[in-house]
């Protein structure tokens, strides 16, 4: 178990100038320590509220801590005090909320955690895969609501697509049509327009993913400067940019197709006279 | 032997409900090597027969080979693959492909025709360089000039070395200096043996060419021969 106790919110905090007393230690969190310009050997006085009495603190280490989406956007400090030293600044000697426990390697936390609850009394233990899960249970959803947006966009770019081969294709009715006049049979133009509908689905998705990627690299940069968070806010997926590929080419292909089709369905001199 | 032998050619359309006759019994006959001039006034016919010889449209009646071959009752496919390998166009506004450079225009109907990219390079090379544009091959359509663009046309009418070219207002879009450049370049296609049938208002170029056919109301009102040019 952790040395260290938890205080998650931190009202007061007063840089004082360092003493040769014997002061108890305590871990600040790197955005802290920017913040306030803070670094090891430094004291502070902290205080759980204005109104109570301050208690003098010596920095003994400032810690990154892990990345956590549920508290990073509350714009709250951590620091890490041991537990004596926090049961007294909380004046709350038996009062704790949170415990993790680290089980041996190979212990499996699940049978862990039903044994610590048989004798529960004011406590409920949970395996931190349960915990996790339902910490993440909003940002799946939210994940889902973004795949659901992605796939939207792309088919609403697909049907962007289709309007601009069948204006291409309204445009490219005369070379169609000289293309027939000249024996390039059906097959031929058929692919030669599905071809080119392709290039253009996989110019677009090239163009696609270099926009998300800038993009999410933009977004990352300004959240993270803003809630002074190393968390990716914006993560570009090998497995969502081969979604959004393949899906924006198959689009292409189908539209390319459909658009294709209108022109050599159409007899050659019939399509000489529309062009003309 | 003769390349077209057409008789009593009959084309009638149906306009808004009416029936409209744009051939009235044309016969004719072209042998190999000819070069013929097709004139008339506007609506007498001449580009209906010009789609007829070029195997676009099949007449409502009489009969049309093309190469010994009767144009009635052939396939869409089949009409395609005769404009391929047998039939050369030549269109007053050039319609070459604006994205491919001379030479892959050139190509184009050598592709289709199933011919290797070696041979058809080197073919497109010579076509190039005996329409005068040996320099241009790799120059896009677009960035060519009207007269350097029609003689790209015409190597790519030739490239299948084809039984018959067809040529409609082949001077129409070009001044006069650079239609006389063409006109030479027909005649030199006739004198290498080449089967040329050029529709035509232009009485200049009508006046040079060996064998005039003279439509009127979808008649041949005239087929005449010239004594002396």
């Amino acid at each position: 178990m952790s040395p260290f106790g938890v205080l998650a919110l931190l009202s007061w905090l007063l840089p004082t100038a360092p003493t040769f007393q014997q002061l108890p230690g305590i871990a600040i969190e790197r955005r802290l320590a920017d913040r306030h310009g803070l670094s090891v050997g430094d004291t502070v006085l902290l205080t759980p509220k204005p109104d109570r009495p301050a208690a003098r603190y010596l920095v003994e280490a400032v810690y990154q801590p892990k990345a956590d989406p549920a508290t990073a956007l509350r714009g709250e400090y951590q620091i890490r005090f041991h537990l004596p030293e926090l049961a007294r600044l909380l004046d709350a000697p038996d009062r704790v909320d949170r415990i993790a426990v680290r089980g041996r390697p190979g212990v499996p936390p699940d049978s862990t955690a039903f044994r610590l609850n048989q004798p529960a009394f004011g406590y409920r233990a949970y395996p931190s895969e349960l915990i996790a899960a339902e910490s993440s249970r909003t940002f799946a959803v939210v994940s889902r609501f973004h795949r659901a947006i992605g796939v939207i966009s792309i088919v609403a770019s697909a049907v962007f697509l289709l309007c601009i081969m069948l204006l291409k294709v309204e445009e490219r009715r005369l070379d169609a049509a000289v293309m027939r006049l000249i024996g390039i049979s059906r097959a031929t133009v058929f692919r030669a327009f599905v071809l080119e509908a392709t290039f253009v689905a996989a110019v677009g998705s090239v163009l696609g993913v270099g926009l998300a990627a800038v993009a999410g690299a933009l977004t990352n940069w300004v959240y993270r400067r803003r809630f002074e968070t190393s968390l990716v806010f914006s993560h570009l997926s090998v497995e969502i940019v081969a979604f959004g590929v393949g899906l924006s080419l198959l689009l292409g292909v189908a539209v390319g197709a459909l658009a294709a089709r209108r022109l050599v369905t159409a007899r050659p001199l019939a399509l000489w006279r529309r062009a003309g | 032997m003769s390349v077209v032998l057409g008789r009593d050619l009959t084309k009638v359309y149906s306009l808004n409900g009416r029936q409209v006759a744009a051939l009235r019994g044309v016969s004719l006959t072209i042998a190999a090597g000819e070069y013929l001039a097709i004139t008339g006034p506007s609506g007498s016919g001449k580009s209906t027969l010009l789609q007829l010889l070029g195997g676009l449209d099949s007449p409502s009646s009489g009969r049309l080979e093309l190469m010994g071959r009767a144009v009635e009752g052939l396939s869409d496919d089949e009409l395609t693959d005769l404009r391929l390998r047998q039939v050369g166009f030549v269109f007053q506004r050039f319609h070459l492909m604006p994205v491919l450079t001379a030479r892959e225009n050139v190509e184009l109907p050598l592709a289709e025709a199933g011919v290797g990219r070696r041979e058809r390079g080197q073919r497109a090379a010579e076509l190039l360089a005996y329409v005068g544009l040996a320099d241009r091959s790799d120059h896009r359509a677009t960035q060519l000039s009207g007269g350097e663009m029609q003689r790209v046309a015409i190597a790519r009418a030739l490239a299948n070395r084809p039984a018959l070219i067809l040529a409609d207002e082949p001077t129409g879009e070009l001044d006069a200096a650079t239609g006389a450049q063409i006109l030479a370049l027909f005649d030199q296609l006739h004198r290498d043996g080449v089967t040329l049938v050029v529709v035509t208002h232009d009485e200049h170029l009508a006046a040079r060419v060996p064998r005039r056919v003279h439509l009127q109301d979808g008649r041949i009102d005239r087929d005449e021969l010239a004594t002396a040019r």
